[in-house]
């Protein structure tokens, strides 16, 4: 099949060899543009990372890094269809080699770098020439409007895309030597209210891989395509093979052209212009001469440009309707600093008790030796092992910000081993991070044993101006519960008495009644609960509650599932692999020095 | 990148190796020559029909050479090249050239060579070598030695060459003489070639303008391309241009108006350069206007809609290199026109017309919206007014 047909209806999948993010971005702007559902660069042979971040959509995604070709697991291996070779001139062509013979079945590539030799361009045309569909090297690659964006064409630029309509395919093919002025007809036919079928920057080397000619065989068997604009210049012999395919009937499809280059009648000396091949070395190489010579043939080509765009503006063009976007949005987006991935899901908090029964199973061996080995004595009641996995499961993670998890990932990022990173991440905790079971633990003893009023207590914290620990969230408020404390507390209806969880829920009735924000929070309600679990389910006396308090029982609850948590953060960082943290400078707020 | 000049000495050293004895001589190099030996002597600069142009000197002594050489050093000429005289008879002189072509190696050959090949291109056979077959059918159809072709292929494929030309190549008793080599190189292969030419051994153009070497020494620095050929350096339109394509498009439309000899340079700059050096390459051009003595002059800054090419960030270069020399833009009227497009082009240009305007030089701003050529028609009208 003609490969750009192919393409249109084939998954695209590229490898990217070597680094430009600003192309690759834009390669996933297009994708996403388009409807896409995944980006189409599955992989980046650089040597740097293991994966490099990029926008998709609004969001983010992750593209993997590869030192090598070789070491592509097999199932990013079998999906990839299309070479984007963003390497150096130097790199060029042993990389292409490589790359196909890897992925014989490829469909095709793009060649980016200028400067490539001459003898490796003839080469690649030998071995690879009559396989498969390569632009360049140099130029800026292929489009198939709504499915591949291989390479710069187009543009860089979100609204470039968006102006230039890169999602919605047409009629018109646009084939051209010079990669700047590709784009300019990209937009020259979206301005003349037409769309593309393909556009191929073919490169202005003296050798592209695929040539001309081959490129109008496909617009020529190409369904989709019914007429083809071409830009060219002074220099070489191309032109005459659209001229020869012109005249024999090979090519049948309207074509308007433009070939630059008269300029260079207003020098004494033949010139080399921009590209390696704009140079005239024999009469026939002359804009002018080109030009007379595709009229000859039937094709319409402008003496200037603006009569140029004039005959592409009377080109057929079928129905079509873009896709809208929302430019703004995508505009507005902004680069997260960190990426990892969501270690619990708190979306579906899980259901322990439901009424008086008790769902959670409570049988894990696990925990019951780690609540022997905390207690001092074997657990006795199911109720206690369960309570105890509930606090575990729930307290594994609370999401990449909290300062912890963010300490153990910068860490990570410093490339630090596992335990320094778990270190950083755990010496965090404390009265303003995860260490307020404990002391809202005191707060509730001291409450129910001292017969101190719920609202005398806020009133004497309030006075020294002290925070209530165990009360009070961020985001949730009264109307808006957090789920994790709603599930836990399911567990007093399981108990005979809770004076402890009653008391918090007391002190919590005094304190939203002052702001709504001021909720009994999950380091509350596990403190509260415990208490009472313990005292009721397992025999310990208040004076016992009290010796494990100063012990900081309490916090270990909270200590060791997030310990789980912050490894996973640290094991994700490990694998993202993305370099040393660095504060963007927009982030930091440096005061001035003083001026003496 | 493109197709550069070898000197004629360092093709022959490539060719011949060892055996060669040519000697080269440079500014401010002493030479010794034995003094018995009869001389040819010849700049070596890649001066078409230099024998025409009395620029080969034969059967000459050593004082002669000194004499020649001090004679052409006050034509311009730097290179010199002194070769000891070869006697052959005029009919043993043929024709072969090697260039490089899609499909191989364009092997061109004619029986009789000499500096009339031009006027007689029906003597010329052509071939095309793809593999040692063809270039064994090649050697007997021609009668040249096997061994010639094969080496003189083998120093084009080791030397990234793109083109060979030996005229004439004289043919003797099974041995061949190459009297004249024209070389050029791939200048890409600079990277992969050993023991084989350098920068050193490429043909500069003569007459170089400072400014076209200043940008031809950027260009070398860095990864973007930067092109600069000054044309009429009392031209009143000057161009800072942007694209391999575009900029000739834009260059046409004043050829096409008629104003082609007013056109004061052709350039171009891309493939994304830095601030800095988009600063550097303004900063030229902008000296070669000022130079000008055109009474109105103009300066043309457009291009395509770039794909790559970050507008804002080249954009500030240039008003880098504007706000050096804005007084003397002011003061002696010049106006600048633009049209760009691509990446950050809203950003890019709307500093650009503020900058413009504040220092009165703003002739007028297009992005890409308008036609590519809308700048240079401005211009165009401006400096007919």
């Amino acid at each position: 099949m003609n490969p750009i047909e192919a393409a249109r209806k084939g998954k695209i999948k590229i490898l990217a060899l070597g680094g430009h993010p600003a192309i690759v971005q834009s390669i996933l702007d297009f994708d996403f543009l388009s409807g896409k559902y995944s980006p189409s660069v599955v992989g980046l042979v650089t040597s740097n990372r293991k994966a490099e971040k990029y926008f998709f959509g609004h969001g983010e995604v992750l593209i993997p890094c590869y030192s090598s070709i070789n070491v592509i697991p097999l199932e990013i291996k079998k999906q990839v269809s299309w070479m984007l070779n963003l390497q150096s001139g130097r790199r060029a062509f042993e990389s292409t080699v490589v790359f196909f013979e890897a992925f014989p079945k490829a469909l095709g590539g793009h060649i980016f770098a200028e400067n490539v030799p001459e003898k490796h361009s003839t080469e690649l045309i030998r071995i690879l020439g009559s396989k498969y569909l390569i632009t360049g090297p140099s130029g800026v690659g292929l489009l198939v409007p709504g499915s591949l964006k291989l390479g710069a064409i187009g543009g860089v630029d979100l609204r470039q895309i968006s102006a230039s309509k890169l999602p919605t395919p047409g009629s018109i093919a646009v084939v051209s030597t010079s990669g700047g002025m590709t784009n300019e007809l990209i937009r020259a036919v979206a301005d003349a209210g037409k769309r593309i079928s393909f556009a191929a920057a073919i490169g202005g080397d003296r050798f592209p891989v695929t040539s001309l000619t081959e490129m109008l065989r496909l617009a020529e068997s190409d369904p989709n395509t019914k007429a083809l604009v071409y830009f060219g210049e002074l220099g070489g012999m191309d032109e005459y093979e659209i001229v020869d395919m012109l005249k024999s009937k090979r090519f049948t499809k309207p074509v308007v052209a433009y070939i630059a280059g008269v300029i260079d009648e207003a020098f004494d000396e033949h010139v080399q212009f921009g590209h390696a091949k704009a140079l005239v070395a024999r009469k026939d190489e002359s804009a002018r001469a080109k030009r007379d010579a595709l009229r000859s043939a039937g094709a319409v080509a402008g003496n200037t440009f603006p009569e140029f765009l004039k005959e592409l503006a009377k080109l057929p063009e079928k129905d079509f309707s873009d896709k809208n976007m929302d430019m703004d949005k995508f505009m507005k987006r902004e680069k997260s600093i960190l990426s990892t991935r969501e270690i619990i899901d708190f979306e579906n908090v899980p259901v322990f008790v439901k009424g008086k029964k008790l769902l959670a199973k409570g049988d894990s061996v696990f925990v019951k030796t780690i609540l022997e080995a905390l207690l001092g004595k074997p657990v006795k009641s199911k109720i206690t092992a369960a309570f105890a996995e509930s606090v575990f499961t729930l307290l594994i993670d609370h999401g990449g910000h909290v300062s912890g998890a963010v300490n153990t990932m910068i860490t990570a990022r410093a490339g630090k081993d596992l335990v320094s990173s778990l270190a950083s991440g755990l010496l965090t905790i404390g009265p303003r991070f995860g260490g307020a079971v404990n002391a809202a633990a005191e707060v509730w003893l001291e409450g129910v044993s001292g017969k101190k009023k719920p609202a005398e207590m806020v009133e004497s914290k309030t006075k020294v101006g002290e925070l209530v620990p165990g009360i009070g969230h961020l985001k949730y408020r009264v109307g808006l519960p957090d789920p994790r404390v709603e599930a836990l507390s399911g567990f007093a209806a399981l108990l005979k008495k809770h004076p402890y969880y009653d008391f918090a829920r007391e002190v919590e009735k005094v304190t939203t009644g002052k702001n709504g924000k001021l909720i009994l929070n999950i380091d509350g309600v596990i403190a509260a609960l415990f208490l009472d679990i313990l005292n009721e389910c397992e025999g310990f006396s208040k004076n016992e509650l009290r010796e494990f308090i100063d012990a900081e029982l309490f916090n270990a609850f909270f200590v060791i599932p997030r310990s789980v948590g912050f490894i996973s953060h640290f094991i994700e960082q490990k694998k993202n692999d993305e370099g040393l943290f660095r504060l963007p400078d927009e982030l930091l707020f440096v005061r001035k020095k003083k001026v003496k | 990148m493109s197709r550069i000049k070898l000197t004629e000495y360092r093709a022959k050293k490539l060719l011949l190796g060892e055996t060669y004895h040519g000697i080269s001589i440079r500014q401010g190099e002493p030479v010794k020559l034995p003094k018995s030996v009869c001389f040819v002597i010849k700049v070596d600069q890649g001066v078409k029909k230099r024998m025409k142009k009395g620029l080969v000197l034969l059967d000459q002594s050593p004082a002669g050479i000194s004499r020649a050489v001090s004679k052409w050093r006050k034509k311009g000429f730097s290179r010199f090249l002194a070769e000891p005289l070869l006697g052959h008879k005029e009919g043993d002189e043929q024709y072969v050239s090697f260039e490089r072509v899609r499909e191989g190696i364009r092997f061109m050959h004619a029986k009789a060579g000499g500096i009339e090949i031009e006027s007689r291109p029906e003597a010329v056979k052509t071939f095309v070598l793809r593999n040692d077959f063809d270039m064994k059918t090649a050697a007997q159809k021609t009668k040249l030695p096997e061994s010639f072709l094969k080496h003189a292929l083998e120093v084009f494929e080791n030397n990234f060459f793109a083109f060979l030309e030996i005229n004439p190549l004289v043919v003797a008793n099974g041995k061949t003489h190459i009297l004249d080599a024209a070389v050029l190189v791939d200048s890409a292969g600079t990277f992969f070639v050993k023991n084989s030419w350098t920068e050193d051994d490429i043909i500069e153009k003569t007459g170089n303008a400072r400014a076209e070497k200043n940008i031809a020494d950027l260009a070398k620095t860095s990864p973007a391309s930067f092109k600069l050929t000054v044309l009429n350096p009392n031209g009143s339109l000057f161009f800072l241009l942007s694209g391999g394509g575009g900029s000739i498009v834009v260059a046409d439309e004043a050829e096409l108006r008629g104003v082609g000899k007013e056109i004061g340079n052709y350039g171009e700059y891309s493939g994304g350069p830095t601030r800095e050096e988009t600063y550097l390459y303004a900063k030229e051009i902008i000296g070669l206007l000022i130079k000008s003595k055109a009474k109105r002059k103009a300066l043309v800054l457009a291009g395509g809609v770039a794909n790559f090419t970050d507008v804002k960030q080249t954009f500030m270069g240039i008003i880098d290199a504007l706000s050096e020399s804005a007084i003397s833009l002011r003061k002696s009227g010049v106006k600048v026109f633009v049209r760009r497009g691509g990446p950050n082009e809203h950003e890019g240009l709307e500093l650009m017309k503020i900058f413009l305007k504040k220092e009165k030089i703003l002739g007028s701003v297009y992005g890409s919206e308008t036609v590519i050529t809308k700048a240079v028609d401005d211009a165009i009208n401006f400096i007919k007014r």
